[in-house]
């Protein structure tokens, strides 16, 4: 596993933020599901895409400097600032924008929300 | 007839709850939940996770009891998947957020490990 591909990850309806593009390396290759209930469908495509590995979040854990993005499925509150000041790209699956007391860290370029499997194509 | 939705005894208080208490927001998460969200969580070890929450239900954490005014799309989900709850003392009638489970705006208690949480109602949530 060395050769990774990239995507891109684009708003959903009535999501914000991105579009990110997103290539794991040999070091940065976990697609990191925060979603509960194992690898959510949107981390599970950008895993095929990219040849990166889906890893679930509440399974194990994994320093942040391996992670190449973080997939989430959060209300707006807590997970969707917390990646983001971390410096990790933030792929929320809900039509969420910057909110919460960690709303200062969400901006265009590291945070997309919205997302759908189909929203994400090779780049 | 009142049930209990949902109960819980709490194991770990990150250090950054009390500056979210502030902001009279509580975020509790189960004891699986990753690392990196433990700083402002309440971290908890769930006894009874029946339903879903819906208004009109009772919070409780030790000897605080609040009543639940409105209650975002997912924090059903959230709670029985991850025994994740934004509790928000905002008191809106309707959830700003989709994770949100608002109660009247007071200031909310600083939760202790071993500090107990339970969810009551009576009405069957939608």
């Amino acid at each position: 596993m060395g050769d990774y591909k990239s995507v891109r990850i684009a708003a959903g309806r009535g999501g914000w933020g991105g579009p990110l593009v997103i290539q794991p390396n040999s070091t940065r290759n976990l697609i990191y599901s925060v979603t509960g209930g194992g690898i959510h469908p949107v981390a599970q495509r950008i895993a095929e895409l990219t040849g990166g590995e889906p890893f679930d979040g509440f399974r194990s854990s994994a320093p942040f400097d391996r992670i190449a993005v973080a997939v989430i499925d959060c209300g707006g509150t807590a997970r969707i600032g917390v990646y983001p000041m971390k410096k990790v790209p933030t792929v929320d699956v809900h039509p969420t924008s910057p909110a919460g007391p960690l709303a200062m860290f969400i901006k265009e370029d590291i945070f997309v929300s919205g997302v759908k499997p189909e929203n994400v194509t090779e780049a | 007839m009142e049930v209990t939705r949902y109960a819980t005894e709490v194991t770990a208080v990150g250090a950054l709850v009390p500056d979210f208490v502030e902001q009279q927001i509580l975020v509790f998460f189960s004891d699986a939940a990753p690392e990196e969200l433990h700083d402002f969580s309440v971290l908890h070890h769930p006894t009874v996770a029946k339903s879903g929450l819906t208004t009109g239900d009772e919070v409780v954490i030790d000897g605080t009891t609040m009543r639940v005014l409105s209650v975002g799309d997912l924090a059903e989900q959230n709670l029985l998947a991850l025994g994740h709850l934004n509790l928000k003392a905002n008191g809106a009638s309707q959830a700003p957020l989709p994770g949100d489970v608002c109660v009247e705006a007071r200031a909310l208690p600083i939760p202790r490990p071993g500090s107990k949480l339970w969810i009551t109602g009576t009405l069957t949530p939608p």
